[in-house]
Parts: C-alpha cells; structure tokens; sequence
C-alpha cells in the first residue's frame, strides 16, 4: 500500500471575513493523480497554494511528505517549494526573452546549479528536442506547456500541482499533454494534484474531489 | 576616553579571534574559552610586569618575535595548501593537522590570548594618579573576558555553513594578531618589512647591478642609474612589502578555489546530483570568507602601520646663525632646555642651503648632535616617540640610545664641543655634511 503524501486536517483558509477553503479532510498516498474540480471560488487554487507552499492555512494542519508545513519558516517553504514540488499554471510563465533550454535550466539554477545536458534531456523528453534554441513567443500554447512541464520535472519534485494546465489548449494539444503527464508519472513517479474545470480532463486522474464554497462536497475514484 | 578609542581597534579584534578559535575548534569550545581568557589575563598580566621589571627598554621582542615566526609559519603554511590543492595526495602540515585537535584548543587561545592581552596592555597610558594606574588594566582585564563571551554568543548565531579549513584558520588568526601589533610602532611589522624590501632591493641594485650590468663608463653609468633609480623609492618597499604580506592569505584563498569539487558522476537523479555539487560549490564559497577576513585584517594592519596613530615629538626647527668665526653656538639653558631627553630641532641657512639639525640627550646622558637626516634615505627628518626617533621617509625606528652613532637609517652624527654654556659647532662642518649627505641621497643613484 502506497504511503500517504499529503494529508490534512481541519485545513482552513481565510482572506478576511471571507473563508476560501472550510476545515477540509484530505489525504493523497504517493502516486495518485487526483483530480480537483469545483465552480470559480471553491477554493480549488487556494487549496493548491497552500499544499504547493505557496500559502499558509489559516488554522488546521498540512502534512506533506510527513512533515507539517506550518513548522517551516519562508526559507524552509522556499526550499519545499524548490526540492519538492513541481507547478504548471495556466499561463506558461515562462521568460519571453529566454529560450527553452534556457528557461528549463532557469530552473535548475534556482535549485542547485544548471546542467545544460540534463535540460535538453528533459526537453527531448517532452518531444521538445527541435525547439531547444527557440523563445515561448516562436512555441504554439502546446509546445509552451510541455516546456513548462520539462521545467516542472527538471528537479524530480515529488509532488506536480497543475492549476488548470490544459486551460488555454485545443483538445489535440490538452490530449498530448495531459498523454505526456501520464507517462512522466508511470516513469517518475510523482504524486499529481490537478486542478480543473473540465471533467474530461479530470476523468484522467486516479480520482476526483469536488470543492463547493471551500468545502469537499463530493469524491469520485476511477473504476477499471 | 581616548584610552577607549585607541584600544577599540584591540578588543574588536580579540573578538573576532576568539570567535575564529571558537568556530575552527566547535567540539571544544568550552577549553577555547577558559584558556582564552587565560591567556589574556596572562598576556596583560606578563605585560605589565615586564615594564616595571624593564621601564626604560621594554622586552617587545618577544611578542614581535611570535607574531613574526607565525607570519613566516603561514607561508609554509599557504604553499602547502596551495600545493595540496593541486596534489589530492599531499598530506596536511603537522601545524595544520593540530587544529581542532586539544592541543589546539588549549594552546592556540593561550598563546592568541597572551599576545593579545600583552599588545591591549602596551596601549595603556602610563598615568600619574596610582588609582586609575591600577584601574586600567583591570578594566581591559574585564573588558576582554566580557568580549570572550560576547564572541561565544555570536559565534553560536553564525551560520552553520560557515566551514573553516586548517590553513584558512592560520591565516586569519595570524593576520588579526598583526593587525593587533600594528597599532604600536615598537610591534608593527609591516613598515620593517617594507623597509627591509626598500633596503634589500637597494643593495641588490646597488652591489648587483654596478658590479655587473653596468658598463664602466661615466656617461652610460650615468644614464643608466637614472632610469633605474626608481627602484630606490620606497615605494618599492611599500609595495614589495604588499606582496609578501597580502600573498599567504592570496594563496590559501587560491588554495580552496581550485581545491576539486567531490566526483558526482555515479549519482543516477540529475537534481541529486546537481544539489550535491551546488553544496560544494556553496561549502567552497563559505569557506572563503575566512581568507577574505584575514585579507581585511591584513590591509587595515597596513593602513595602520602606514598611518600610525602616533602623535611624533617634531618640534618646529629654531633658526640659529653662525658667529663671524663661523661657529654655532646653541646654549644649554634658554628657549628651550637641551637635556630635557627631547629632540631639539634647529635652522641653519647659508648662502642659499638650508641645514636642519637636531640635538639631544640620549638615555645615557650624553649629548649629542645629528643631521635631520641619514646616509641613505631621503632627508624626510625625524620625529619622537615611546623611546625612539622615527625615520620619516623609510619608518625605521631607531632606539634613543643609538642616536649620535654612524650608519644605517641613523642620523648623521655632527662633530661638537659640549661645553659648560651649551655645544659648539662649526657651521662649515655642519653644511659640508649636510651637502654630502642630501646630495647622495636625493640624486636618483644614492637616493632611495
């Protein structure tokens, strides 16, 4: 049986007298793609930023990876962020004025040091090989988003958040990615959390939670 | 107040010692802080004793003897790591494999602390009222134990990163003892070593190069001595003396740069890896901060040498002239009294040359009366301080009871009669060797 990544209780997140995420019970074991999926302002972005580390719960705990978040400090949250986990948002984020290469090794730099043979593995990986020396502004949303998925991969995180990756794409350019997720996982294999408003896109997931006004209203795991 | 001021420069840098003993030797910090504290209660204590036992001619020679031998023990010491980092194989020395060991831990604070405490001690003013006398060296007694705990307490908030190599540990505790010494012109060794170079560079090109580059031709000589003239100056000697100072620290710094980064290769995951080298490279980086603080410690050793913070007796020059027999008679008792142990500078102009001369009573009791100026520097004068006179040009220090004999750095003695009325001299002496002796000294042959 897979261990847990990341558990949480009575997890809450409030931004004044608003409550964006209610005490919510959430566990992941290692391996799972779990699916996130709720109408604007459930809470699904909040809940991947404070897993992600990129917030902190107003009240509960978050175990991730066994540690408790909240007993890390903004050095300690930065270094998580940068040794555990991996995020590809909706808009790539990547440098216009950097290349692919170069913005796959950007990453590696703010983790330890560039190896500029290992980025163009990764880039080869993600079928990106013949697009090493060109800008984001020369790559099609597809192509962006697989750079964005070498650079989340570059530091084998442990755990990849997706806050709508497939967002921007066509339906041929969402299946190649999401096809390309799926084959980094059977060979990584890294937890994936995705948040998403298309329930085909969730349906590639292990399983999926739906949050309701920051609360875990319903859960549906993948049969076969 | 001045007191506090002049011996600030001290005490910060017994901090910073202690807490360089305190990190190059973590597992024994508690041996680090008794004989610290020890050894600079030792330090002061030995000092003081010393110059009730010694008044008029302290015994500094042994603490500028130590600081000297450790400054030629880093030498060996950089090298040594510099070759090591080329030569995986090469062992450490037997000094550098003593850091961190309990010898080292007892000892190497004694001895920090007992040069310390003597050099803080031999800032201490000598003062009339036997209160205060007593007060001072208790009070730079407690202030330096205060200090050693201070230091514990900061070393205790500096980062764990901070990694200090045995070499590098050498050096910084090494350069921080001279600067130390430096605040005291009896213990700087910077200005020795740069008149030592001035010197050396002097005679080589002197005995070298007129026995065999030169060609024996008045014309060519001549010409040739102006363009190498320049390396007479001294600030080939400040310069030269730069070198040998700054190079130990230079080497061991080069010394962890080119040390080689851990082999990474068998290590499958590409962040595993490239964390593992970021380390490294980052434990490589810390531990040059060490040689960088003994390279800080070292130019403020320099600039204090250079620009002591010694206040020089160097009375304005009376005019005097010369009786129609051409004598000079300076009285013993008048404008200024000659045998107040002070240097009594005076002006002699003839004929368009100007003559600088001083007198003075040496310990010994005798008069005596000298050129403003010596055989081989430029006539830059002399001032007086703590029982010397000072060389201006080359920073020589010449003890008071050598003044009035010939040679070196010295003051150009001048023929006299001592008589019951005050001295005699005569003016055409006085200028014939004042000629002779700034002639050779400021043509771009004899001149430094």
């Amino acid at each position: 049986m897979a261990s847990t990544i990341i558990e949480t209780a009575g997890l809450t997140r409030s931004y004044g007298d608003i409550c964006a995420l209610k005490p919510l019970e959430l566990s992941v074991p290692e391996g799972e793609w779990l699916s996130v999926m709720g109408h604007s302002g459930s809470g699904k972005s909040t809940l991947l930023n404070l897993v992600g580390g990129l917030d902190r719960p107003t009240a509960g705990v978050l175990k991730v990876g066994g540690e408790d978040l909240l007993g890390r400090d903004e050095d300690g949250l930065a270094r998580f962020r940068r040794e555990f986990v991996g995020i590809i948002f909706q808009q790539h984020h990547l440098v216009p004025y950097l290349t692919a290469l170069e913005n796959v090794m950007l990453a590696q730099y703010f983790h330890s040091v560039p190896d500029e043979a290992e980025a163009r593995f990764a880039l080869e990986r993600v079928g990106l090989g013949h697009r090493l020396k060109n800008r984001p502004g020369e790559l099609s949303g597809g192509e962006q988003q697989r750079v964005c998925i070498a650079r989340a991969i570059i530091n084998s995180p442990k755990l990849l958040l997706g806050d709508e990756p497939t967002g921007n794409l066509d339906h041929k350019s969402t299946t190649m990615v999401l096809e390309l997720l799926r084959e980094l996982r059977a060979e990584e294999r890294f937890t994936i959390i995705m948040v998403t408003h298309n329930q085909e896109v969730a349906a590639w997931g292990d399983r999926t939670i739906y949050l309701d006004d920051g609360v875990l209203v319903r859960e549906e795991r993948k049969t076969g | 107040m001045q007191l506090v001021f002049k011996l600030i420069p001290q005490l910060i840098a017994w901090t910073v010692m202690v807490l360089l003993l305190l990190r190059g030797m973590p597992g024994r910090r508690g041996a680090v802080l008794i004989s610290a504290v020890t050894g600079f209660s030792l330090g002061v204590a030995g000092y003081l004793l010393l110059s009730r036992l010694f008044p008029v001619t302290l015994p500094l020679g042994i603490i500028r003897s130590a600081v000297g031998g450790s400054f030629f023990l880093l030498w060996s010491v950089a090298v040594a790591a510099l070759y090591r980092s080329t030569v995986r194989d090469f062992p450490l020395l037997r000094v550098e494999r003593l850091v961190g060991t309990i010898y080292c831990a007892w000892g190497a604070p004694l001895l920090t602390g007992m040069v310390a405490g003597g050099i803080g001690a031999s800032g201490l003013p000598r003062l009339d009222n036997s209160v205060l006398q007593l007060l001072a060296p208790l009070l730079l007694l407690l202030a330096g134990a205060l200090l050693v705990l201070g230091a514990r307490s900061a070393e205790q908030r500096l980062t764990s990163s901070l990694g200090v190599t045995p070499s590098a540990f050498l050096a910084a505790l090494v350069a921080l003892l001279l600067f130390s010494s430096s605040s005291s012109i009896l213990l700087d060794l910077f200005a020795p070593l740069s008149m030592k170079v001035m010197k050396g560079t002097h005679d080589f090109v002197h005995q070298f190069m007129e026995s065999i580059l030169i060609p024996d031709h008045v014309f060519i000589r001549s010409a040739i001595w102006g363009y190498i003239g320049f390396l007479f100056g001294k600030e080939v000697g400040f310069w030269g003396g730069m070198v040998i100072w700054f190079t130990p620290a230079l080497l061991i710094a080069l010394a962890i740069r080119l040390e080689p980064l851990p082999s990474v290769a068998h290590i499958r995951q590409g962040a595993q890896r490239r964390r593992l080298l970021a380390d490294a490279i980052r434990t490589k980086q810390y531990r040059l901060v060490i040689p960088a603080l003994a390279l800080v410690a070292l130019a403020a050793a320099a600039y204090q040498s250079s620009f002591p913070n010694v206040e020089y007796w160097d009375p304005k020059p009376l005019a005097v002239t010369a009786t129609p027999a051409g004598e000079i008679f300076i009285p013993r008792k008048g404008e200024v009294e000659l045998e107040d142990g002070r240097l009594h500078k005076y002006l002699y102009k003839q004929g368009g040359k100007e003559v600088r001369f001083f007198v003075l009573l040496t310990p010994a009791g005798k008069l005596t009366v000298d050129l403003d100026a010596c055989a081989i520097c430029k006539p830059d004068g002399y001032g007086q301080s703590e029982g010397m006179v000072l060389c201006y040009y080359c920073k020589t220090l010449i003890p008071l009871d050598t003044v009035g004999k010939p040679g070196g750095c010295n003051p150009v003695p001048v023929p006299f009669t001592e008589r019951g009325d005050g001295v005699h001299l005569d003016a055409l002496t006085l200028v014939n060797s004042w000629s002779r002796t700034v002639q050779s000294t400021t043509s771009s042959k004899g001149g430094k």
